[in-house]
Formats: C-alpha cells, structure tokens, sequence
C-alpha cells in the first residue's frame, strides 16, 4: 500500500521494452503499469470506504434517536410520532423531538426475523432439491431450458412480485389454503401460532412465502453451480456404494460444496431481510403491533422505512426521520451480523478440506 | 500375504487348483447356475449406447473365490462390462442390453433385487481414489451406515478391523477425524478399499485400481487383493498385463466387444488358443 515510487519496479517491462520516445512522466506512468496498479489500489478501496461511510452516517444520524429511544425500542410495540395538532417540539436531553413521541420497533425486528425465517424455511430445501434435480436428473439441454427460468425469475422486479402477491396470491391463499390449516391446527403451545384469524391475505405467512419465492432464484442458481462442480468420481463411488440418490446428495454431493451452499443461503437471507417493495404490498404494514398469530398484518424494517419516510419528514422537529435512520441501522446490523456468522460456519463446514492441490 | 509376497508362484497355483474344478469354460457353462463356482456370469450380454454397440454377445463365468482379470486394448469394452456387473451403466444415456448377467444364478436386472442391496453384495473400487467429503473414520464406516449393517457404538471396531485389514490402521490411528485428502494417493486407495471391504461384498470389482499409483503402493494393493480371495471374488480390469500374470488366476481377453478368450492366465499368456490373443499378449498390437 505505500509503494510511493510506482515507476521504479525493479523487473518491469521498462529493461526489456526500451521506449525512445517515453519521454513524459505520465507516459512512464501509464506504460510502466503504474495507471494500472493505481486504479486497482482505489478500486479495492471503494467498498470499504463506502461501507464505512454508510455506517458512519447511519450512526450520526441514528445517535439522537438512540439517547430518547432508549432500550425501550427494542422491547415496546408502538409508533407515534407526536400529539397530531397539539403537538409541540420540546428537547428532552438536547434531542429535539415532538412531544409524545414514542416509538418502539419490535413489530419491525420481530417482523423482519420472521418473513425471513419463513422464506428460508421453504424456500431453501425447495432450492437445493431443484438445484440437485437440474444437475443431477435432467437431461443437459432440459437443464439449461431450466436454468433461464431461474434467471428470468430473479430478474422479475420486486414490485411486480408483490403485486401478484397483494392481488392474486395473498387473496388465494387465504381464502383456499389457510382457514383450513388454523381450523385443524391443534391448540398447543407453537402449533396455536398457526390458528385463529386467518384474515385477508396481507400479513406474515403471505409476505414469508412471497420472499421464498423471490429467494429460490438466487438460491437454486448459485446451489447448481456449485452441484455441477462437485466432481463425478466421489459420487460414483457413493453409488456403487449402495447409498440411495438421497444418501448421495446428503453424504457427498452437499458436503463437497457445503461452504459454497451456506454462502448461496445467506446470499438468499441477505435478499429477504433487507427486501423492501414485495413486502410492503403484501404484509398490511401494521407498525404499531405484533401479530399474534402468522397470518395476520405485520411490517418488516425495511417496509416500514419505505412506507413511514413521507410521514416522517413532515415531522417538523426531524425526530421521526432519526428514528428512521437507527432502524436502518438495526438493519445493517443485522444483515452485517448474518454475513459474519456465515463466515464462521463456512469455516467449521469445511473442516474437512477438500482435495485443492492434493495432487492424485 | 506369503502367496502375494511371491506373486510368480500364485497365479499359477490357483490356476492349476481352478482347473482341476473345470478344465475349460464350455465346460464350466455348461454346469447350471446355482453352481456354488460360479459366482457371476455374463449369458449373451450385448449392450449398446446409442447408436455405439460397446459390448457383443459376451458369455463368461466369473469363477467365485478366483482374482479373473479383464484386458484388452482401449475401447475393448472391459471396463463396460465391469460396470455393467453392479448397473453403474444403467444411467448413462442412450444404455440398452440384452441378455443378462446372473448372480448367484439370479438376473441382476431381476425386479425382486433391490439395486443397493445388488451394490452392497458388488463393491467397486476406481480408477482414482475417491474418498468422501468426511472424516477418516466416517468414510470407512459410510456404506455401513447407508446400509445400517450395524449400530454407531460398532463403528469404531468396524472402521479399525478394516483399516487394519487393507494396512493403513498403523498410518492413521491417531488421525481418524482428520480429512482423507490429506492421505497420499496410495493411502486414500487403501481408505477406498477399505470402505468397500467394510460392507462385506461377495464380489469386489476394480477398475484399473493401481493406475494413478506409484510402483510401492500398487504393490501393496496387488498384495492385499491376493488375500481378499477365495472369500471374495474379485474381478479386475487392467492395462497391466503383468499385472494381471501377477494377480489374476483367471483373465478374460476382449477385443472391440468381443470376448476372444477366457481361461487360465497361465495359459492365456503361454500358451492361447487364439491368434488374437497371442498377438495382443505378446504386444504386436494393444
């Protein structure tokens, strides 16, 4: 990082490519590979630099909500920004807000951790069968047919996805699918999560299994990549075994590429927990309360931003937009914790390192 | 391990101890299936993929008890055929045969034989070592547990009676959760051998299994495969021919999908019955 004499290389095309005519110093530069290495330097710089930068805003932002929010916004289920009409900005500790504020985002946390759970739940053992299925079962040219429907698939903007899932989907389930599921669930503890009013359409399940689908895409493709990877010799050897297909998929074939299918699951969860548009036309944006059971209206953080941020900015002592920004950093760290426990279990995944360079 | 230290002497032994049994192939053919010598044979296989015909009206006995090696020049068909003995081709696309392969007497496309349990009673080691993604101990014992042969406080006596078996236990005793990759190539062969000897096959079929090997480990391999028979029948392809003078008791020579002769090694190399034979064996062409 501090080589400052980028032109004095000691092995560089310079010696063996004498140049008449390099007289310039920018032209030494350009031809001696400085330019290059330069550009790369600052290219590796940008993403730390930005998500530094990111960060640091969201906190300068964030400070005065954290002092008046307190602990409390993470325990309490409420939203309200002020007394309406009455309202008056007051300072409380030196952060100006309206009087009344009080918000609580437990609606949103919880919320967000649910859809999310939900859409990994059934969207991620759907991805990996199909990804096995593709590689494993369909002829090559079958394949590929498929593999452009995954892509197309993550292709289809998040609006259009919650549309169909606001007019179409939501409705079809609960008016079809799950009145029959809360009538016969049994009222036992965790199973009477699934009973009582099964509602409209907007709210959790519809929202959780809106983001599965969204997830499959990225999920399925990444997840055969990685399959078609897995080399034919250990799987024959699992076969001639007499493992079944599924034992093979389970013993061999996953674990070969396990890291790779942690990374391809986080990069779906990454998808569903910061996934804004789809989900707010789909989960009714309740910001006030935490449902009681999956089918009924909720929000998630990201929802309740994109929904909440006109509102906000109408708040005259600029409170609301505060409290805006320390639930985007509640979301950044999160999303930042799941990559970094990620990194972790891709490391105890492939504990059993893998033949690079075994040389057989 | 004192007939594989002297491996001359053996082929010729078992050769002569084989043909006292059935002087000749016919002969053996002739006898009915549930002959307890026989413990695999091929009726009339024809097998094609695609428009490619691989494998023509191939009749053999694979003797039980016996090391039979399989040679012939590329694209002769013999590792076909080896495969063909637990169905590893049925996937390959464009497959089709007639006739049938019997073991025990029994079709091994027979609807009541289930394909794993056919693959558990026929192991198969490969061309290149190919251990699982797990640890030592979990790849010796992974047939053992896909098969539920027998419960998890067994699989550590199961895992050290066959590590020990193919000579690796002193080598890896002290490392049986540590990755396979780390092995050399000859010790994940042994670990391959190992996982296939832990399910108690009938048969073992190898696939050029010393080719990626160097002279001390195929040596040690060749010197376990002549202690597996006469409890397990062993059916080996090879580029090898002295290798399979070395091992092989019985040695089937193919040639473009025929099956050109089959008998005793000693006397498919010294003495055979057919000029083709004896213009591959001596070299003139292969």
């Amino acid at each position: 990082m501090t080589a400052s004499t980028p032109v004095a290389e000691p092995t560089g095309g310079a010696g063996s490519v004498p140049s008449p005519r390099a007289g310039g110093s920018l032209r030494a530069f350009v031809k001696g590979g400085g330019l290059v290495r330069w550009t790369g330097r600052t290219g590796a710089l940008i993403p730390v630099l930005a998500l530094g930068f990111i960060l640091a805003v969201l906190v300068v932002e964030a400070i005065p909500a954290i002092r008046y929010n307190g602990l409390h916004f993470f325990t309490k289920s409420i939203w309200d920004e002020g007394t309406g009409y009455n309202s008056r900005i007051v300072t409380t500790n030196g952060v100006k807000h309206l009087t009344g504020a009080d918000y609580g985002a437990l609606p949103e946390i919880a919320g967000t951790l649910i859809t999310s759970a939900i859409a990994l739940i059934v969207g991620v053992p759907i991805s990996i069968g199909a990804a096995l299925f593709i590689v494993e079962r369909l002829p090559r040219r079958l394949a590929n047919g498929v593999g452009i429907f995954l892509e197309l698939l993550a292709g289809i903007p998040s609006v259009i996805i919650g549309l169909w899932g606001a007019l179409t989907f939501g409705p079809f389930i609960a008016h079809h699918i799950t009145p029959v599921i809360a009538r016969n669930m049994p009222d036992v503890p965790v199973l009477d999560f699934f009973r009582g009013s099964t509602g409209n359409g907007e709210g959790e399940l519809t929202s959780g299994l809106i983001l599965a689908i969204m997830i499959i895409p990225i999920v399925a493709a990444t997840s055969r990549d990685l399959i078609r990877q897995v080399p034919i010799l250990p799987r024959e050897g699992a076969v001639a075994l007499g493992m079944s297909d599924a034992q093979t998929a389970r013993k061999v074939t996953l674990p070969w590429v396990g890291a790779g299918i942690v990374g391809a699951v986080v990069l779906g969860l990454a998808r569903a927990l910061g996934e804004t548009m789809a989900v707010a036309m789909t989960c009714g944006v309740a910001l006030g309360a935490v449902s009681s059971n999956i089918y009924g209206t909720m929000t998630t953080i990201a929802a309740t931003i994109v929904t909440y941020l006109d509102t906000a900015f109408l708040d005259g002592s600029g409170f609301a937009v505060r409290t805006i920004a320390e639930l985007a950093l509640i979301l950044m760290v999160i999303t930042l914790a799941v990559n970094v426990a990620a990194r972790l279990m891709t490391r105890r995944v492939s504990g059993t390192p893998l033949p690079i360079g075994a040389g057989f | 391990m004192s007939t594989a230290a002297d491996p001359a002497s053996s082929p010729e032994a078992s050769a002569e101890r084989t043909a006292s049994i059935a002087p000749t192939v016919t002969a053996a053919a002739q006898q009915p299936y549930d002959d307890s010598a026989v413990a695999l044979s091929a009726v009339d296989l024809t097998l094609s993929f695609g428009q490619h015909t691989i494998l023509s009206n191939i009749t053999a006995d694979i003797r039980r008890g016996a090391v039979t090696a399989l040679i012939g020049p590329t694209g002769s068909g013999k590792t076909t055929l080896l495969r063909t003995f637990n169905r590893m081709n049925d996937k390959v696309s464009g497959y089709r045969h007639d006739g049938d392969v019997l073991i025990d007497g029994r079709s091994i496309w027979h609807p009541g034989l289930e394909l794993t349990s056919l693959r558990r009673r026929v192991g198969m080691l490969f061309q290149r070592p190919n251990p699982f993604p797990m640890s030592i101990l979990d790849n010796v014992v992974a047939g053992v547990r896909a098969h539920k042969m027998a419960g998890k406080p067994a699989m550590k006596s199961i895992a050290e009676q066959h590590l020990t078996e193919v000579g690796l236990w002193a080598a890896v005793k002290d490392r049986l959760k540590d990755s396979p990759f780390r092995l050399s190539g000859g010790q994940q062969q042994l670990l391959c051998l190992a996982r296939a000897l832990a399910i108690q096959p009938d048969v073992l079929l190898l696939d050029e299994p010393t080719s990626s090997l160097d002279p001390n480990a195929t040596e040690s391999i060749e010197a376990l495969v002549r202690t597996l028979v006469p409890d397990i029948t062993v059916v080996i392809v090879t580029h090898n021919l002295a290798q399979a003078v070395r091992i092989a008791d019985r040695t089937i020579f193919l040639n473009k999908g025929r099956l050109v002769e089959h008998g005793p090694t000693k006397q498919l190399f010294e003495n055979p019955a057919e000029e083709e034979t004896a213009n591959y064996v001596g070299g003139r062409f292969g």
